[in-house]
């Protein structure tokens, strides 16, 4: 065997940021008002080098979280008008993207039905503000309401049907929708359009900049309460039960047998978005004291559907993410027509074939390859049973255990060479007792291998002299295992047949 | 593989004729068992031997019995019994404990607390999963808990403490790193940071548990359908000094403590001292508290006493610093008493023949033998055969071929298992021997009959060399006596142990097993006794009278041993941890104590092999006329024992030898020696001081095993024959072999009264052949 005599250098400066808490003095740790969750996931290591506590950032998304949205908040203002207008599109958006990945991802329910239950709740919002006098701020209240006795309808199928035809009644509901707001009588003169909506930006800044300050103010609240509501249903109770039911293998089935009602939570989390979504239909028409049919069109929907895609499916910072690319293209490159729809397409289709799950799940997906190709380049270097490369003694504890292998690997390749067929004929001829050197040595290496997989005979029931080969587990309680079904009369026999089952491991290791 | 399985125990394992005897019997699969009580003649089933020989008895013993399933409950903790609920519904309070954890757990570990797992109330101080220090309260729905962020190190010595204040909901857990240059693993030099303190407001104030929970050491409760309330999130490690406050207790008092000041006794409710009440002869499992109740703690399962504590430095044992071994060590797989309902009391009638019994249970095609060893009411026979109990105690359901990598290396053997000890190994909940280690690493001191041990069972045999050991092994000299026709009585070590010498006296001569390797100081006193006044005794073993065994008076069913220094031991006693905690005797072997084996029966241990035994060869000295009569019917240059039941000869497993520098008595004479010995027969490591090679059969004289002979005061005689595998030998050819033979002429002169034969030859000149 070639031995690769090039080493490697390997370790690094991590680039983390660490803290170093002192024993002698308190850590005290803060927690969420009325919760036992902290406000921050740390993780702490005695670093194996230095043997020095480290405290780090465990889950740093709440840091970018704050980095981005704060940049998003600070720097709007000084933006144009036309920007900010796209800025706070974008955060309405994301706020409706956040709450669908809820549905989509938490829940599992395929529903496509989204924008219809923003619509409804925009309509009633409006209509009720427009005929009935409705103040601007409960308009909020009636369209999370019209919102959720929507969702509780549009609930009740889901647990019925499965994913696509799902996605089919939740699409044709939408068309119904729109049809169905376009034929009404009252708002025939409109195309089915409510104008002149109340809201709460006052009537003489709307388009102002003031009044676009102000829009852009109540989208990013939107979208800050839409990432509560996110991380609430996701990561509290209700999110954990269904987390079981969502594994691809029989997940459904086990999250049942042990007891979760999973159908119960779905029907609750696509309740609570659908109420929720609502609220967004109701700002939605105040935010553009309109609301027209075009909310229930196939070409919003759509390109809501690759806002997720691009950014990927489950997470809130997919959603957002996806929003984004997706909203600075369709509305901040106006110049370019309808080749911005081609290039939305275009990243869709690019972040399907080459991402596992969109955007947000690139980071991921680079570990995996970095450390796929890590071990390629060291199954390309070592061999089975080999020698300990640098990079693989930093995962060793015990160095001793480094010298072991080192060792092992030479001695084997040492008694490969005394594997005769004289040596396995005298061990035929006497299994016990005195042999010669060779054969002691051969004898000696087998016998002192570690438990796990080591060879045993056991006596069958059927008689004294009836005997099988079998390997122990190697784990206290745990049975050992046959190894093959023939049936030794011998007691010599047998302990020749794990002899040369021995040899032919030393041989092929 | 089947359904039904029956396990079973006796207590005592060594009734006398006319007592009553107690079967602790579990059965899954049935609710009945035929039950028939048999004398047991011949184990081993080896077709070249007389095979499995039972005899059915008749006694007072219904031939069905009703029976159930039992369930074994391990590891060992202390418990406070707290009559008056003083531990329970604490609202401020702090725990606080020297913890010298040793393994991490997949599940929690408490070290101190009154918890119950399935019903979420009280408190708990423990290790998590991480290792990180974590104390737990809960109310009956909510579970809050507060945890340091690193790991403790295992084998090194912490101060941990955890305090509640109600009012205003705050927890603190410190963690005080106690490592000095004695008591730990590792030492001052690793720059490691052990310390840790962590603040935070809960939001559950703890419940009083009332009967749901006990307060532990090392155990919080938990409760099922079968097993009733039983100990779970058991601890591995051990603990020194611990106690309870009913107040919050501020970091000057916390650091205080830590070094092991006297705590303060304001709020004191409990301080648990395990140095308090050791003594020159050890220490029991009640840890006392100096606090204002004197609540005390009662260890189950024989939690390890006199261990070396967080103050620690370097006394050789507890004689010299007490108020250093404070260490007391938990196991969450130990066993000592399977406390099992009893299924059958049997009452042994009086003129039962001494001998091996058993209760023998059938159902379902399924059989166990649960023997018991029955000494006569009175002595009647000249010939006490001296079955040695320590011997199988301390070999217990031994896992060497399933655990020990080395054991392999060791025997020269591929172990045989059988579908029983698989059966067996399975449950894995009848406890470990003195020849297996605890999950964390730590030897087993202690091995109790008070559980099913399957390696009791007369048809066993030991996997690793696959022949039998122990029991059935003897069961061979046993049958041997009944072929040639013997009248002989049984005792055991412990009735050895018990009555000293009183217990051989009525005895013409004893004959011991075939491995009587544990003995007490009780026992040597004993056999050393009847030696001198008198006593003949047949020594036909190897690797006897080896390990200081301890055992305490009032419970004869647990004995303990310390493995240290020297010797083939499984295991390594910490540094300190050397004596005995049952009788303050310093473990280890009797040649490390001034009683070497040779010292009393002429031989002690020198090599072990299980490939292969060969035979012995008479010596010269088997021609003096002094013994020539040993010799009787056996040629000049006959083989002796060149067959038997153990690999093949009469001298090997584990053979002794004569040697004047370990005190084998001066006028012992040698009268044959084997030969022959492989390489897999290596010189005992307490003989290695310098190490070099060629130690082994082929190249080391002191390989080998001795047959001697000498007299002792008072017409007094030792035929000792220093080897396991001579017994059995004894059941080749039908037991007319001249192992046999040789075996014959000594029985018969040594139970004649009088002189012995050939004494009159004490001259030196012209009396070779």
């Amino acid at each position: 065997m070639a031995q690769d005599t090039k080493y490697y250098q390997v370790g690094q400066r991590p680039h983390e940021i660490f803290f170093h808490p002192a024993g002698d003095s308190p850590m005290r740790r803060r927690r969420l008002p009325f919760t036992r969750r902290h406000l921050l996931k740390w993780r702490s290591r005695a670093n194996p080098k230095s043997l020095r506590q480290e405290r780090a950032l465990s889950d740093k998304r709440p840091f970018w979280w704050t980095l981005s949205l704060g940049a998003l908040l600070v720097t709007t203002p000084f933006l144009s008008n036309s920007m900010i207008t796209i800025v706070a599109i974008f955060c309405m958006f994301a706020a409706i993207n956040v709450l669908w990945t809820l549905v989509i991802g938490t829940a599992g329910i395929f529903s496509l039905a989204t924008l219809a239950i923003v619509g409804i709740g925009g309509y009633a919002a409006a209509g009720l503000n427009v005929w009935l006098g409705l103040p601007w701020p409960l308009m909020f209240a009636a369209g999370g309401l019209a919102g959720l006795i929507v969702g509780a309808f549009l609930a009740l199928p889901s647990t019925r049907l499965d994913g696509l035809y799902y996605a089919l009644l939740t699409m044709g509901f939408a068309e119904i929708c729109r049809v169905f707001v376009i034929q009404l009588k009252v708002l025939g003169p409109t195309n089915g359009s409510i104008s002149s909506v109340g809201s709460f930006i006052p009537q003489d800044w709307f388009l102002q900049r003031p009044g676009l300050l102000l829009g852009f103010g109540g989208a990013f609240i939107l979208l800050l309460m839409s990432l509560l509501v996110f991380r609430v249903v996701h990561s509290e109770r209700l999110g954990m039960s269904l987390q079981t039911a969502r594994e691809e293998v029989g997940g459904e089935a086990f999250a049942e047998t042990i007891g979760i009602d999973y159908r119960r939570a779905r029907l609750y989390v696509f309740m609570i978005t659908s109420g929720c979504l609502g609220i967004i239909g109701g700002f939605y028409s105040m935010f553009y004291m309109s609301i027209s049919p075009s909310i229930f069109s196939l070409d919003q929907l759509l390109l809501l559907f690759a806002m997720i895609v691009i950014g990927g499916l489950g997470r809130s910072e997919g959603a957002v993410i996806g929003t984004a690319i997706v909203v600075l293209i369709d509305k901040g490159m106006l110049e370019l027509g309808p080749l911005r729809i081609l290039l939305i397409a275009a990243i869709m289709l690019g972040v399907t074939l080459w991402t596992h799950n969109g955007i947000a799940g690139i980071r991921e997906q680079f570990r995996s390859y970095r450390n796929r190709k890590q071990s390629e380049a060291r199954a390309r270097r070592t061999e089975k049973g080999g020698e300990v490369m640098p990079e693989e003694a930093i995962e060793f504890t015990d160095k001793q255990e480094v010298y072991y292998r080192r060792f092992h690997k030479r001695l084997r390749d040492h008694l490969k060479t005394l594997i005769t067929e004289e040596l396995i004929e005298e061990h035929r001829r006497a299994p016990l007792g005195k042999h010669s050197d060779a054969l002691n040595r051969v004898l000696n290496f087998f016998r002192r291998g570690e438990m796990a997989d080591k060879y045993a005979i056991m006596r069958q029931p059927e008689g004294f002299h009836k005997y099988k080969v079998v390997a122990f587990s190697g784990e206290r309680g745990a049975p050992p295992r046959l190894v093959d079904n023939k049936i030794y009369e011998n007691i010599n026999d047998a302990y020749h047949a794990v002899f040369l089952l021995r040899v032919n491991d030393l041989l092929e290791s | 593989m089947t359904n039904t399985r029956i396990l079973g125990y006796s207590d005592p394992l060594n009734p006398k004729a006319g007592a009553d005897v107690d079967f602790m019997i579990s059965v899954e699969g049935s609710n009945e068992v035929d039950a028939k009580f048999v004398r047991l003649i011949h184990g081993d089933q080896n077709p070249d031997g007389p095979g499995f020989i039972e005899e059915e008895i008749e006694v007072d013993l219904p031939s069905v019995l009703a029976v159930k399933r039992q369930y074994t409950k391990i590891g060992s903790f202390a418990q406070c019994a707290d009559p008056d609920g003083k531990l329970d519904g604490l609202q401020s309070f702090t725990l606080f404990a020297h913890v010298y954890p040793t393994q991490r757990k997949n599940e929690r570990q408490t070290i101190m607390g009154r918890w119950t797992i399935d019903r979420n109330k009280g408190y708990g101080l423990g290790i998590d999963p991480e290792g990180h220090v974590s104390l737990w309260v809960g109310d009956g729905k909510n579970v809050d808990h507060i945890a340091t962020e690193i790991p403790l190190i295992p084998h090194a010595w912490y101060f941990v403490a955890a305090s509640f204040d109600a009012i205003t909901k705050k927890a603190s857990v410190h963690v005080i790193n106690c490592v000095n240059s004695w008591n730990s693993r590792i030492s001052t030099v690793v720059p490691f940071e052990g310390d840790s303190w962590v603040e935070e407001e809960l939001r559950t104030v703890p419940s009083a548990t009332g009967g749901d929970a006990d307060f532990n050491m090392a155990a919080a409760t938990a409760w099922n359908q079968q097993l009733g309330k039983y100990a779970a999130f058991l601890f591995n490690g051990k603990l020194d000094r611990s106690g309870v406050y009913e107040r919050a207790l501020g970091r000057d008092e916390i650091k205080a403590l830590a070094s092991g000041d006297a705590p303060s006794e304001k709020g004191l409710l409990a301080y648990w001292n395990p140095t308090v009440g050791i003594s020159r002869k050890g220490i029991g499992d009640v840890i006392i508290d100096t606090g204002p109740h004197g609540m005390d703690m009662l260890g189950t399962n024989r939690p390890v006493r006199l261990m070396t504590g967080y103050n620690w430095l370097g006394a050789d044992s507890f004689h010299m610093a007490p108020e250093t071994y404070g260490g007391v060590h938990f196991h969450e797989d130990a066993l000592t008493d399977s406390k099992w309902e009893v299924s059958h009391t049997l009452a042994l009638p009086k003129n039962l023949k001494s001998g091996v019994y058993a209760l023998r249970l059938r159902a379902e095609g399924v059989e166990d033998h649960i023997p018991i060893i029955v000494r006569p009411e009175t002595p009647r026979a000249k010939i006490g055969f001296l079955l040695p109990t320590f011997t199988y105690l301390a070999y217990a359901n031994e896992h060497l071929s399933y655990e020990a990598p080395i054991a392999q290396a060791i025997v020269a053997h591929t172990p045989v298992i059988t579908a029983e000890d698989i059966e067996f190994k399975k449950l894995e909940e009848f406890g470990l021997s003195t020849y297996d280690h605890h999950t964390d690493g730590a030897g087993c001191c202690y091995s109790s009959w008070r559980r099913p041990i399957v390696s009791l069972r007369p048809k066993y045999r030991m996997p690793a060399m696959n022949f039998p050991w122990a029991l059935p092994a003897d069961l061979s000299l046993l049958w041997w006596l009944e072929h040639a026709g013997y009248d002989y009585d049984v005792l055991t070590d412990h009735d050895l142990h018990a009555e000293g010498v009183d217990a051989l006296k009525p005895y013409k001569v004893i004959l011991n097993g075939t491995h009587p390797e544990y003995y007490s100081e009780e026992m040597m006193d004993g056999t050393e006794e009847y030696l001198s006044q008198g006593g003949r005794v047949m020594y036909l073993g190897g690797n006897g009278y080896y390990w200081v065994t301890g055992m305490r008076a009032d419970e004869p069913h647990c004995i303990e041993v310390r493995k240290l220094d020297a010797g083939s031991r499984a295991w390594q006693a910490e540094p300190g941890e050397g004596h005995l905690a049952c009788t303050g005797e310093r473990s280890g072997l009797w040649r490390s104590r001034g009683r070497a084996p040779q010292k009393i029966v002429g031989l002690g241990f020198t090599a072990e092999g299980m490939d292969a035994s060969e035979h012995f060869e008479r010596m010269p000295d088997s021609f003096h006329k002094r013994c020539s009569w040993i010799m009787n019917g056996i040629g000049d240059e006959e083989k002796i024992g060149d067959f038997g039941l153990a690999a093949g000869g009469a001298a090997g497993v584990e053979l002794d030898r004569y040697d004047l520098a370990l005190g084998t008595p001066p006028n012992a004479q040698l009268l044959a020696s084997s030969w022959g010995h492989s390489d897999n027969y290596p010189l005992v490591s307490e003989e290695v001081t310098y190490a070099f090679p060629g130690r082994g059969g082929t190249q080391d004289a002191q390989v080998r095993g001795d047959m001697i002979y000498f007299t002792t005061p008072s017409d007094g005689a030792v035929f000792a024959a220093g080897s396991i595998a001579w017994s059995q030998a004894l059941p080749c050819n039908g037991g007319e072999n001249n192992v046999g033979t040789i075996t014959r002429n000594i029985l018969d002169a040594f139970i004649k009264d009088g002189t012995l034969p050939g004494s009159q030859y004490t001259g030196d000149e012209k009396l070779w052949r």
